[in-house]
């Protein structure tokens, strides 16, 4: 294993946490309570 | 463009959201049973050159304080004052619906009446005279059948007429009687003088009323209190004839309104006969009878869900784990890509996914069933024949709302608990949500249940259901006596007719539940399952066992040991599951089948494993209604599917036995709740504590549970 394939391992790591962090807890994780517009309701309460 | 604001109200399960689907063609959820819309929600609309903004507010029979509902929607009317109000009533019900209708024209906002459920009044017999109707309340009344769009266009050309001649609209005020008007004035010309600013803001006349009552809300935004001089002066009267509740008065002088506009305007009330529902009703709301029919039908929804379903999932899993991994390594190896990178998309990426995928046929067809008993509304019921069983946890059957919203997923649920009135309730409902086993623990269960009770699937299956019913009793049994102690007030709710959904609602609202597993499959269940890979593969090229993972999951295996299932791979599957429960699945396919899988090369091109996966396809059809009819005789189809047994299935069966299979499935039931539901936790209750709470207690009870089971089921000689 190269210093490349670490480089590309580490990048695709990120990528997961990424996307980890970005749909559990930015976006709250999906449950179904979406309005007409797609929009998690809970995010937009009052 | 103009832009306009439309209010949709009404009483629960009136029907405002399928009105609103209906108009605007969005897809809020709907469901037969009172609390569906527990937040408001909104539908854009274009009419023409106006844009409509419409708003589905949550059901409510009053414009009270009492309820997180009642203040939404009330907290909206009067801040937002939106152009016009779409009162949608229950034409079977006019009376109860009426009550909220004169509040909400105190408001002093335009109000358009929709007569909804009409077809089912004019099938009970009653006939309501609209052009009387009009002329009592001075509004527009449209008859309208949302389910079967009747009366839309005349809704949506009244919304034009709002938006183009607002004069039109001008709002009749009821009298309520000379005292009061004398008081109100009273209040209103004191308001004028001390607080003009405020007329500016609210309705006067609501406002007046609502210091009348003594709101409490509004008396603390409005920084005054009860003994004001002039709200003493206007009150004076009724105080000495009445005592000091003038909200009770102002409450039945509504209810006489709403009373004497029903009687005037009902032709004919022939509503004596028995109708279905009531035969229905019966039966199914027995003192004796209604818990052991409600245990019957979820055993007859697990049934059809596994028979239909698993010809479906046998085909995904043999496409996911054959043909496509093949020539995704292939397609990679031509590319020269590095061993390892290979290893991750086929044995983290497709073998972690696809473990979930492969479960999707029946999360679809236990949530269409679910939607079905929803829209049909048996699903209320439910809630009314448990709440004898709620009440010894302190809690009432509208408590079971939410719980039986978690079959789907927990973390709606944790948001349904609005619909309870005291904080105490919601808490120790989100509490018990959990316990409810959601669609994510399906496919643990589905896997587990294949390798080792294929022969009696529904009912193992079903036992796993029960089993979080009957500890979500104990449990709430055990909070109502230490941390949650309280009582539950007395439980009144209405019982929606019997009504068979729309096939398109039920494919839609089915679709609205199921799409989070896909989303979360294209996305987290995606992510960890590079994450695992990496973990499994630290440092690369050693053993799994003395990998990051094997090492962690070595760490904290002794807890397992005497569950019956204390290797690595179990404890470090069940750590993974916190993210979300699917993940176990995604985490022990990923340790057990890498291996299995290299074996099981085929030498066949490309179009042969095309042409195979289509003809597949076509067989999966036709056996999974082939089981739909079977599976009520003799035959079962699970029983049939011996021959081929998927990598991971027979993986297990050399690491599990039957009774720590079963004590696994029953951890996984149990034990703490995803990181998903801890987060709407906090959203809804404003700290962690709740969830820290939910962590510690529920660890605890599955380990409780888990090692009777286990050590039960030992002594017993299984």
């Amino acid at each position: 294993m190269g210093i490349s394939d670490i480089i590309l391992g580490l990048l695709i790591l990120s990528g997961a946490f990424y996307i980890l962090y970005r749909s559990i807890w930015r976006r709250r994780g999906h449950c179904g309570l979406c309005d007409s517009r797609c929009r998690c309701i809970a995010k937009f309460k009052n | 463009m103009k832009n306009i604001t439309v209010a949709v109200a009404g009483n629960p399960n009136s029907g405002k959201s399928t009105l609103i689907n209906a108009i605007a063609g969005t897809n809020l959820q709907v469901g037969n049973w009172p609390g569906v819309t527990v937040e408001k929600k909104t539908a854009l609309l274009k009419l023409e050159n106006i844009q409509v903004n419409l708003v589905d507010l949550p059901g409510t029979y009053s414009l009270s304080p009492y309820t997180q509902e009642e203040v939404i929607a009330r907290d909206f009317l009067v801040k937002e004052k939106p152009d016009l109000i779409i009162d949608v009533i229950d034409s079977t019900n006019l009376e109860r619906n009426l009550y909220l209708t004169v509040q909400l024209l105190e408001l002093d906002i335009p109000v358009v009446i929709a007569l909804n459920i009409y077809d089912e009044a004019q099938k009970k017999g009653i006939i309501i005279d609209i052009a009387k109707l009009e002329e009592l309340l001075g509004v527009k009344v449209i008859p309208t059948v949302a389910t079967k769009r009747e009366g839309i266009k005349d809704l949506l050309d009244a919304v034009k007429t709002v938006a183009v001649e607002p004069e039109k609209f001008k709002v009749k005020k009821l009298n309520y009687g000379e005292d009061i008007e004398e008081a109100i004035k009273i209040v209103e010309e004191e308001l004028k003088i001390k607080k003009a600013d405020l007329l500016s803001q609210y309705p006067s006349r609501w406002l007046s009323l609502k210091l009348l009552e003594g709101d409490k809300l509004v008396l603390k935004e409005l920084n005054l209190n009860e003994d004001e001089s002039f709200l003493k002066k206007a009150k004076h009267h009724f105080i000495e004839a009445h005592g000091d509740d003038m909200e009770s008065l102002l409450a039945d002088l509504r209810y006489g309104i709403a009373n004497g506009a029903t009687r005037d305007v009902i032709l004919k009330d022939d509503n004596k006969r028995i109708d279905i529902t009531e035969k229905i009703d019966r039966i199914v709301l027995n003192r004796y009878l209604g818990i052991p029919i409600f245990l019957l039908a979820m055993w007859l929804v697990f049934k059809i869900a596994f028979d239909f379903s698993k010809p479906f999932s046998d085909y995904l899993d043999s496409l996911i784990s054959g043909p496509l991994t093949k020539w995704t390594a292939y397609a990679l190896n031509s590319f020269g890509s590095a061993e390892w990178l290979i290893s991750l998309v086929t044995d983290g990426v497709i073998a972690g996914v696809g473990a979930v995928l492969v479960f999707i046929p029946v999360i679809a067809v236990m949530m269409f069933i679910i939607t079905l008993l929803e829209g049909s509304g048996y699903m209320a019921r439910v809630a009314f024949v448990m709440d004898r069983l709620m009440h010894t946890i302190g809690l009432h059957g509208k408590s079971f709302i939410p719980m039986l919203l978690g079959f789907g997923c927990n973390v709606p649920s944790i948001y349904a608990t609005r619909i309870l009135e005291t904080e105490r309730d919601r808490k120790l409902t989100a509490l018990l949500v959990p316990l409810m086993s959601c669609g994510a623990r399906l496919p643990v269960y589905a896997i587990f249940i294949g390798a080792f009770f294929a022969e009696n699937a529904p009912t193992v299956l079903w036992s796993l259901y029960l089993l979080g019913i009957v500890m979500a009793i104990v449990l709430g049994f055990i909070l109502k006596k230490t941390l949650y102690t309280g009582f539950a007030p007395v439980f009144i709710m209405e019982l929606p007719p019997y009504r068979m959904p729309m096939f398109r609602d039920l494919l839609v609202h089915t679709w609205q539940k199921l799409k989070h597993f896909v989303i979360k499959a294209g996305t987290y269940i995606f992510a960890v399952s590079i994450i695992m890979w990496f973990l499994l593969n630290t440092p690369y090229g050693v053993e799994k066992e003395n990998s990051a993972l094997g090492k962690l999951g070595k760490t904290i295996s002794p807890v397992f040991e005497p569950l019956g299932f204390g290797t690595w791979e179990a404890s470090s599957s069940l750590v993974a599951g916190l993210i979300a429960k699917e993940v176990v699945v995604t985490t022990m396919a990923q340790i057990y089948v890498t291996e299995e899988a290299e074996q099981k090369e085929e030498e066949k091109g490309f179009f042969e494993d095309l042409r195979d996966s289509f003809l597949s396809f076509i067989l999966a059809i036709k056996d999974a209604f082939g089981n739909l009819i079977s599976g009520f005789g003799i035959k079962s189809l699970a029983l049939e599917e011996e021959e081929e047994k998927t990598p991971l299935k027979s993986k297990l069966q050399g690491i599990f036995d039957p009774l720590s299979a079963y004590t696994f499935l029953v951890f996984v039931l149990l034990y703490w709740p995803c990181v998903v539901v801890g987060i709407a936790m906090k959203q809804e209750f404003g700290s962690w504590k709740l969830y820290g709470q939910a962590l510690l207690i529920h660890s605890i009870l599955a380990w409780l549970v888990a090692f009777v089971i286990y050590q039960g089921g030992r002594l017993l000689g299984f």
